[in-house]
């Protein structure tokens, strides 16, 4: 069996495991949903004003899109390697020929295609409810791959380190959330402190949303990356931190002890 | 004899807590060899040194002549303890899914009627009853045709008929030229099915060999017990027509007296000794030691070891602290 194979193998026992579960496939698309609404719809943005959401709608597109492919990778990652941790299930996995980076691989395709779904979703309800005016660039699918893989990395850490899946859980939440708001998905760079600016360099969430929105919102200013594009260049950034999330990933997923 | 799993001095630690102190081993090819052992005794972190899903601190280990971490994962199977798969597959995907990631598996059919479990095929993971699921991670590590098995308590919850299943299978296997090492706290599986067992204590192999030469070495002696519904004080004082008698005592957890050490011979005097006391029984039953017994006798021997060294290091630590004072 090639690696392609046991790739498959593993990603299909995962797809099968997420769809039924019935409450964890609802909660996973409308979570963003019910964001969408509330800020989309219910607050709405106000781009005379001068309050939190003074941008136009189109600039918020990478903060609605950052919703799943940054929660749904940290949470269903952290708890899924919890659960195998319970189940013994890595031990097992250890003496076959799957390897940790092949197991980590599937599991994020897995989250890659559910997140794309979600994306769609989310695309289609922020044009139906905020009008929002987006240009459909196509860098938007490797952004979004490579931010799960960026994401999934990172969940597999939380997995591996935390000793619960509540934990791992309760520490996704606790480090999604910050880096939600503040990696200029809903709040602007002007509108943090300045001391606080190399903290929002430092989020992988923050690469997302500035590639993100220069690729899908061009009224937006973002600025070039050493005189490159910007949307090109924010993928290459977050396409190497997303080697080195999903490389220490792998590397922390157990074996037993 | 082919060794195709060795251990040398095994050691491994966690922390202050010692797991392995020493544990040796050889299985042969086509040979089961079973684990027995109090719990915290070492048995799964030795099958884990074995597997290479622990690293030992010191000693050496072969499986298939490499060291346990290069085994080629295509001939070796292993059942950890407390195994749980994914729950929310049916059992055919189970199996289907663990196939997949070999190179040359086994038809998943073929392994679901193995275990026994070609009726509940449709059937969730997590909706099968508890001896089904077990036969389910059996079915799993069978899935690759292994050349070595390590089971870790692969019974464990299984109702009688199931495990006789497990049992017929893991027959059949040795008896192909699979080596099988397993673990159990049931000593009948381990006399039913080993070759050979060790009993592992304290992180040592303090005892090794076939069931029939371990009971004739540390069994000790038969039993005659004697139900009865009488004050057994009034059994306190008896000499019974028993001629190599060593000792006698009364149960702990029933109203009965057990006489050590009687021949099927004599149980007919004792019998014509009891009722010409008119001292009433109920039952009796007499009893070849069996490797219960062994266990029984190792497990004490070595906890009785163990909490001597234990009390010793704590008087010298006490010592120690008094001279420093």
């Amino acid at each position: 069996m090639s690696r392609l194979g046991r790739i498959r193998a593993e990603a299909d026992a995962g797809w099968r495991s997420f769809v039924r579960r019935r409450t964890a496939v609802f909660f996973t698309f409308f979570f963003p949903v019910i964001l969408i609404v509330i800020f989309g719809a219910l607050v709405r943005t106000d781009p005379a004003g001068d309050g939190l959401f003074a941008e136009p709608a189109g600039w918020y597109i990478p903060g609605y899109l950052a919703v799943v492919v940054l929660f749904t990778p940290l949470s269903r990652m952290g708890s899924e390697v919890a659960r195998h941790r319970e189940g013994n299930r890595f031990e097992k996995l250890a003496t076959t020929p799957l390897s940790r980076f092949e197991w980590l691989l599937a599991q994020t395709v897995v989250n890659a295609v559910i997140i794309g779904l979600a994306g769609l979703l989310i695309l289609g309800l922020v044009l139906a409810l905020t009008g929002a005016e987006i240009a459909f660039s196509a860098l938007l699918v490797p952004y979004v791959v490579v931010g799960v893989i960026c994401f999934c990395g990172i969940g597999a850490m939380l997995g591996s380190y935390t000793d619960s899946r509540d934990g791992a859980v309760a520490a996704s939440n606790t480090i999604a959330l910050p880096l939600l708001f503040l990696s200029e998905t809903f709040i602007t760079l002007e509108q943090l402190p300045g001391w606080f600016e190399p903290l929002v360099n430092l989020s992988p969430l923050t690469y997302f949303a500035r590639g993100v929105r220069a690729a899908a919102y061009p009224d937006a200013t973002t600025p070039a990356v050493a005189g490159v594009d910007p949307a090109l260049a924010n993928l290459a950034i977050l396409t190497a931190l997303a080697v080195i999330t999903f490389a220490l990933g792998a590397r922390s997923i157990p074996r037993t002890d | 004899m082919e060794a195709v799993v060795e251990a040398t001095d095994l050691e491994r630690r966690y922390g202050d807590t010692v797991a392995l102190a020493g544990a040796s081993l050889t299985v042969g090819r086509g040979e089961v060899f079973g684990l027995i052992g109090p719990n915290g005794a070492g048995k799964t972190t030795l099958v884990r040194a074995l597997t290479g899903t622990t690293e030992p601190d010191g000693g050496s280990a072969r499986v298939l002549g490499e060291a346990p971490a290069d085994v080629d994962r295509d001939r070796l199977g292993v059942l950890p303890q407390d195994f749980s798969p994914p729950d929310r597959l049916t059992a055919r995907e189970l199996i289907s899914y663990y196939a997949g990631l070999y190179d040359d598996a086994r038809d998943p059919e073929t392994v679901l009627a193995d275990v026994g479990l070609a009726d509940a095929d449709e059937t969730w993971y997590e909706n099968l009853s508890g001896g089904q699921q077990r036969r389910a991670c059996v079915g799993s590590i069978l899935v690759n045709d292994p050349d070595v098995l390590f089971l870790d308590e692969p019974t464990t919850g299984i109702d009688p008929a199931g495990r006789r299943t497990i049992w017929s299978l893991v027959e059949e296997l040795a008896a192909g030229g699979t080596t099988v090492v397993l673990t159990t706290h049931d000593m009948a599986e381990a006399e039913h099915l080993a070759d050979r067992v060790g009993l592992l204590a304290d992180g040592r192999i303090v005892a090794q060999g076939s069931p029939d030469e371990l009971v004739a070495v540390h069994g000790g002696a038969s039993r005659l017990t004697i139900e009865t519904t009488t004050d057994v004080d009034a059994f306190d004082d008896l000499e019974f027509p028993v001629e190599r008698a060593e000792s006698r005592r009364r149960s702990t957890n029933t109203d009965a007296v057990v006489i050590r050490d009687v021949t099927p011979a004599e149980i007919g005097p004792v019998v014509d000794y009891l009722e010409a006391r008119d001292l009433e029984y109920t039952g009796l039953n007499w009893t070849e030691p069996d490797l219960e017994d062994v266990y029984l006798e190792l497990a004490d021997d070595a906890e009785r070891e163990r909490t001597a060294r234990v009390t010793q290091r704590a008087n010298a630590e006490a010592a120690n602290a008094g001279e420093t004072r």
